[in-house]
């Protein structure tokens, strides 16, 4: 008894016992969900994307991203690989988030064996043709966004957080977004995006999640609906890998010529 | 409990250990299937009319000790239906590859690229431009090399040994853009020939949205100088020996990406012997070869792309694309330099499942009064399948070294199918 007390009593300092105000509980809810994500040092997965037309007619592609957690004050790194369609194949980027600064992104273009540097102002455009968006697929820093929490909710069962919050970015393409999280393990379920005329513009669902050494959340299934155009991606997670052993090595510029 | 764990550790250091030593293959194939419309009879050679071309491209990839070291092969074979100096093969890569922990090691035949600009791409030094493969300069060919990088705080470091010159492929008589020159044989400052070592080094950092390199060659140039011979009166590809200082700036800022490159360069012969009202660099003499004196020149593309996001309310992005070219040397430049010229270009990405793209440049030379137009387009029609439109309308004035292109404007599709 004495223990479930502890339990729960730590669990709301996490959650926001400190906090006082929506801001502050918004912000807590999101500190706590990345101290989870914490210490996996290295991931990665290979995915199929699949974009969806109005019409259900599928174009799938293949890719594998790689991971590197970054160290105290440094953002992730990660590394984007494209396997299929063939004309992509060998294309890669590399993407280094940091938490105060804008994120610097390069691609490769094997034809022609140039690594072009991209602009964080394309952060809003379509990533791939899909309907994600640039910031949507880079690391989600907690320092990049303002946070409010709006209320609980109860769905399927499992009693959720539901947070808004704001990107600091003046080029991101969203003035809000709205996320569910749950109590439990703060795994984030669902986002509202609301576009720069704060009209609902998509919807992203994780699904199946899957948990691994016996920390790590991962969704093995992610949907991303836009409602204005009627278009969808789906991405497909394989079996994600932990603590591969990756080093900064694999995450250099020089790295992206040499990805496979 | 604890065998449960037990277990489950050992399940994952094996799952580690086969996840990192795992060697990977990759064998891949792409055939092109080219066609080309010429609208006019040629100046000088073949008539109006369709082209067909097919080339084939192979990859061979092998990696071993964790991927740290790998071999590639990448072989290519075109087939020309009018041009039998394009029907031509190449190895364009048979690299071995080691990566320690802050340098990389290379050794082979391999490729390099350098710059940041659209319009020109005056740094890139180190390979070979195979010229018939397109006009644009940006097909090389493989160049024998030993590599070593150097991955450090204070930046990157490159280093090469170029054990061997290539020469420049040139279009035949039979062929279109070819200005219906004749090439007679080749000749080289160095008495090694194409044996004579090059060494080059390049460094290159950044300082967040601030890129830039430095880099050096010293070496026999991979631009020839063209020449003519008194005796057959055709054209004699020179190939100096050069010392080559190049300057590569790019600066992101929002929407902004602005350009610079620009090369320092001495040993090029000046086009100053008067020779048949024309100025020559070279002139292959009964006696002899006649070379004019060099003087150190400088030349630069500087420039801008800026980008507009989600243009019109639509997926698109919109990028719009100006570059001022310039060459020290002027009038005395050699042929395929830009000695005052312009380019202005809107590039477009439909960001579409097929990820269309489409580039159209206007280059506009403000002395001479005259330009050419390009378009350089691409979509994909399935997996294994994609397709490029490049289109080129050459109006060169008569001074321009060009001229004999004016009739060369065409419209190629390549099929590109991937096995």
């Amino acid at each position: 008894m004495k223990t479930v007390l502890l339990l729960t009593l730590s669990f709301f300092m996490a959650a926001g016992a400190l906090a006082h105000t929506p801001q502050e509980k918004g912000l807590a809810i999101a500190e706590e969900a990345d101290k989870r994500g914490e210490g996996y040092q290295d991931s990665q997965v290979k995915l199929r994307m699949v974009l969806i037309d109005n019409n259900g007619d599928e174009s799938p592609r293949q890719m594998r991203v790689k991971t590197l957690e970054g160290a105290a004050e440094e953002g992730d790194k990660s590394l984007m690989i494209f396997d299929t369609p063939r004309d992509q194949k060998g294309v890669a980027m590399l993407t280094y988030t940091h938490k105060a600064k804008p994120d610097d992104q390069w691609l490769y273009l094997p034809a022609l064996k140039r690594v072009k540097k991209i602009s964080s102002r394309n952060k809003s455009g379509p990533f791939v043709g899909s309907e994600f968006a640039f910031e949507d697929i880079s690391s989600q820093e907690v320092e990049k966004y303002d946070y409010k929490y709006l209320r609980d909710e109860t769905v399927d069962g499992k009693k959720m957080f539901v947070v808004e919050r704001d990107p600091k970015d003046k080029y991101s393409g969203y003035t809000r977004q709205v996320a569910w999280i749950d109590q439990e393990e703060y795994r984030v379920w669902k986002i509202d995006f609301y576009d720069r005329k704060n009209d609902l513009l998509k919807t992203l669902e994780n699904k199946d999640f899957k948990q691994y050494l016996d920390q790590y959340w991962r969704p093995s299934l992610s949907v991303m609906q836009n409602h204005q155009t009627g278009k969808a991606t789906r991405l497909e997670y394989e079996a994600y890998e932990f603590k591969v052993g990756l080093d900064e090595r694999a995450f250099t510029k020089n790295s992206l010529k040499r990805a496979r | 409990m604890s065998m449960c764990v037990g277990k489950s550790a050992i399940a994952m250091v094996l799952l580690v250990t086969t996840s990192v030593t795992q060697a990977r293959t990759d064998v891949l194939g792409q055939v092109d299937y080219e066609l080309t419309a010429y609208a006019e009879d040629a100046t000088y050679g073949p008539d109006a009319g369709l082209k067909n071309s097919v080339a084939l491209r192979g990859e061979v990839y092998q990696d071993w000790d964790d991927g740290y070291q790998s071999i590639t092969f990448k072989p290519f074979y075109r087939w020309d239906e009018n041009d039998e100096e394009r029907t031509h093969g190449d190895i364009r890569e048979l690299i071995w590859h080691k990566v320690g922990l802050g340098y990389e090691l290379k050794a082979g035949i391999g490729k390099v690229f350098w710059g940041v600009t659209e319009s020109a791409h005056l740094v890139d030094i180190i390979n070979q431009t195979d010229l018939v493969e397109s006009i644009d300069g940006e097909q090389k060919l493989g160049q024998p090399m030993i590599q070593l990088l150097l991955e450090r705080d204070w930046g990157n470091l490159d280093l090469f040994v170029l054990p061997y010159q290539r020469e420049r492929t040139l279009p035949g008589q039979d062929g279109r853009l070819s200005g219906g020159l004749a090439y007679d044989d080749t000749q080289y400052e160095s008495d090694q020939e194409q044996s004579h070592v090059a060494v080059a080094g390049r460094y290159y950092t950044y300082i967040d949205q601030l890129e830039y390199a430095f880099s050096v060659f010293h070496g026999t140039s991979r631009e020839p100088v063209l020449g003519v011979s008194q005796l057959s009166g055709n054209v004699v590809p020179y190939y100096p020996l050069i010392n080559q200082l190049g300057l590569e700036v790019q600066y992101l800022d929002e929407g902004w990406a602005w350009k610079l490159e620009s090369i320092y360069r001495d040993g090029m012969p000046e086009y100053s012997i008067e020779q048949f009202g024309q100025r020559l660099a070279v002139l292959q003499t009964p006696s002899g070869l006649q070379v004019a004196d060099d003087e150190a020149y400088w030349s630069s593309v500087a420039g801008f792309e800026y980008t507009q996001v989600g243009v019109f309310d639509s997926r698109i992005d919109l990028g719009w694309v100006a570059e001022h070219l310039y060459d020290s040397r002027q009038a005395k430049a050699s042929l395929s330099a830009f000695e005052h010229d312009v380019l202005l270009g809107t590039r477009w990405s439909f960001n579409d499942a097929e990820e269309s793209t489409l580039l159209v440049g206007m280059l506009y030379d403000y002395e001479y009064q005259d330009y050419g137009l390009s378009l350089e387009g691409s979509t994909r029609l399935d997996n294994r399948l994609s397709v490029d439109v490049e289109a080129r309308v050459f109006a060169p004035s008569s001074q321009n070294p060009q001229f004999g292109l004016r009739d060369d404007d065409f419209i190629e599709i390549t099929l590109q199918y991937y096995f």
